[in-house]
């Protein structure tokens, strides 16, 4: 992947950050982009990759993204990890965090395979759901509590989130 | 079947202590913590801490159901509960059980069986353990004057689902019978949903003497020695000890052996205390209740037999055999313990929560102090206002005490007010140096205390005398 990126001149970086950019500010959670042997796949939310995927010229054997379906949950991650940690991101100036009134796994969507409720770009108002949280088989729906557009998902799908833990930003309208 | 990671749900000095115990292990530990705790001690010792919700404990601590998630999903093997919140609950124990989750503890069986206080009397009676002349389930004012009369006043009204001294009433002569029947019902019923009474003759002259349980998967139960748990001040205890003082050993043996066969009949599973009252009149002890968790006194058994309890509740969990007999047991020296809480004992004990600014305890040899705080600590209002467990070791209870009496005048804490100054005032009376201890004695010296009771900034200085005898 270095290899590939190495290939890359300054100029090519520069419209894959105003790729990325304009994603953001969009209500599309992937980009695919073939232009002759470069594939570009750009990815935001609950994406199968954290990080933005960049593929390089020899990507032959890239054959489509992956869906947005739910990453395979990781076991349990045997690294420890200290308390309040996750909220160590700065929040970005002029969003409201929407942060989890309970304890449980996240789940972005109403079932397995079905859309969910949210992406970046969903302009969302106090009263609608957001996401769910279960607890021991009971599923709570947490609603926005505020107006405005998503423009972070904090968490991913099927992750254990913290009473507190921020899951979403909104930029308020 | 090992345990390689715990979730520990609870909080302050006992979740610290079943970290220490962990680390010793080589168990990694998982911190189920309130948004309040989640920058406390336990969490930062803890190999990972999960908020599990708001700071009252019914939205946290009490929440088995975020405690067995928590667990899950962090990739525990097994869930610790420590003592207090959902320690003697069966639903945290039933659920571990039926998610695959070891729980470091009984099973949800033997806490049924202990948690009604008229079953536990009825096992106790069975096992041949002397229960307090009374009765079973007292309908009626009327039945309970039938019963009384029967027995004798003084009477005590208890609380079927009681503790902590709830629902309790002593009643010296039949016209006060009705209204405290009244009364009790009522409080028991809003302090533990159920307002079932049960009356047992009131021991006037009474210690409560404790006997440390083990038990393994295997059927084998020993003691770890009896404690006396004596100073009592509104039902909780302020000061225990190890051994209890002034017993014979025949009598100590006779209860030890209670205990032990009353767990045996049960199958009881790891630790737990067997608890009586003594009755120093008629030197004869009967069955009062059954603990099944560890319990705050534990370090003084710990401190007198080298056996670390809490490990012991690993090893038990995992499905050891208990690694002594009972011959391997051996007694030695006397242990003492102060809880030293958050209270100002000049006023009633009223609890003190606040930023703890100077907190300054004792060191030395045979000196262990159980806490969670440290300079710098905000003492949260949601929970307990215990700060921290001293306890001290001597060769012989008289070392004991004047050890524990030296530490307490070492012991600096400003920001918040302590019981300090109660402790050490206790541990220079009379009766408790010569070891005539007794549920009443606190009330009765309480008096003294206060008419000799100084200003606490007055106290602080006091240590300051010491300080120019060490520089000489």
């Amino acid at each position: 992947m270095s290899d590939g990126l190495s290939e890359l001149k300054e100029e090519d970086v520069e419209r894959l950050v105003r790729l990325i950019e304009s994603l953001e500010s969009s209500t599309f959670d992937y980009l695919h982009l073939e232009v002759g042997n470069l594939k570009v796949t750009i990815g935001k939310g609950a994406a199968p990759m954290s990080a933005p995927a960049v593929t390089a010229p020899d990507a032959s054997a890239y054959v489509s993204p992956p869906p947005p379906a739910p990453v395979a949950a990781a076991p349990p991650a045997i690294e420890t990890t200290l308390a309040g940690k996750h909220a160590a991101d700065a929040a970005p100036a002029g969003t409201i965090e929407i942060k989890s009134q309970i304890m449980g796994m996240f789940y972005a969507q109403p079932e397995p395979g079905s859309p969910p409720f949210v992406s970046v770009g969903t302009e969302v108002k106090e009263d609608m759901t957001v996401c769910l949280i279960e607890v021991m088989k009971t599923f709570n729906a947490m609603t926005a509590g505020v107006k405005g557009v998503i423009s972070e998902i904090c968490v991913e799908n099927a992750q254990l989130v913290e009473y507190g833990q921020v899951l979403f930003r909104v930029r308020p309208s | 079947m090992t345990i390689r990671r715990v979730l520990i749900a609870n909080r302050g000095e006992i979740a610290v202590r079943v970290i220490r115990a962990c680390q010793m292990l080589g168990i990694e530990t998982v911190l189920a913590t309130s948004e309040a705790d989640r920058e406390a001690m336990p969490a930062q010792l803890a190999d990972r801490a999960v908020c599990i919700g708001a700071a009252r404990s019914t939205d946290s601590y009490l929440n088995y159901r975020a405690i067995v998630t928590a667990a899950k999903a962090t990739g525990c093997d097994a869930v610790h509960p420590g003592y207090g919140f959902l320690s003697e609950k069966p639903e945290l124990a039933d659920a571990c059980a039926s998610e695959g989750l070891i729980f470091v503890g009984p099973t949800g069986d033997h806490m049924r069986k202990m948690g009604n206080k008229i079953a536990a009397r009825t096992l106790a009676h069975e096992a041949g353990v002397p229960t307090l002349p009374g009765s079973e389930k007292i309908g009626s004012a009327a039945d309970a004057v039938e019963v009384a009369e029967r027995i004798g006043y003084p009477v005590m009204l208890k609380a079927a689902a009681g503790g902590g001294g709830r629902g309790m009433k002593v009643i010296y002569d039949r016209s006060k019978l009705p209204d405290a029947f009244a009364a009790a019902s009522a409080e028991a019923g809003s302090a533990f949903g159920d307002p079932t009474l049960y009356l047992e003759r009131f021991i006037a002259n009474a210690r409560h003497i404790e006997v440390q349980l083990l038990g393994d998967k295997f059927g084998n139960v020993i003691h770890i020695g009896e404690r006396d748990c004596s100073l009592q001040r509104r039902h909780q205890k302020v000061v225990e000890e190890a051994p209890a003082p002034g017993i014979t050993e025949t009598l100590r043996q006779e209860i030890c052996k209670a205990a032990v066969g009353l767990a045996r009949n049960i199958g009881y599973e790891n630790a737990g205390t067997c608890e009586f009252i003594y009755d120093e009149d008629a030197k004869t002890f009967y069955f009062l209740e059954m603990n099944t968790r560890i319990q705050v006194e534990h370090p003084v058994s710990e401190t007198i037999t080298g056996i670390d309890l809490v490990q012991e509740q690993f090893r038990i969990a995992a499905g050891e055999r208990l690694r002594f007999q009972q011959s391997d047991i051996v007694f030695r020296g006397h242990a003492v313990e102060c809880r030293v809480n958050a209270e100002i004992p000049e006023q009633g004990f009223r609890p003190n929560a606040g930023l703890i600014q100077t907190w300054a305890p004792p060191m030395g040899p045979n000196i262990r102090l159980d806490t969670h705080c440290y300079p710098g600590y905000t003492v949260p209002i949601f929970y307990d206002s215990m700060l921290a467990k001293l306890i001290v070791y001597g060769s012989t209870r008289t070392e004991a005490i004047e050890r524990m009496r030296r530490a307490l005048e070492l012991f600096t804490i400003s920001g918040v007010g302590t019981t300090i100054p109660f402790l050490h005032f206790m541990m220079g009376r009379a009766e408790f140096i010569g070891g005539k201890v007794s549920t009443h004695l606190i009330d009765h010296v309480m008096p003294d205390f206060l008419s000799a009771s100084r200003p606490a900034a007055e106290y602080s200085s006091r240590t300051q005398p010491l300080a120019v005898l060490e520089k000489r």
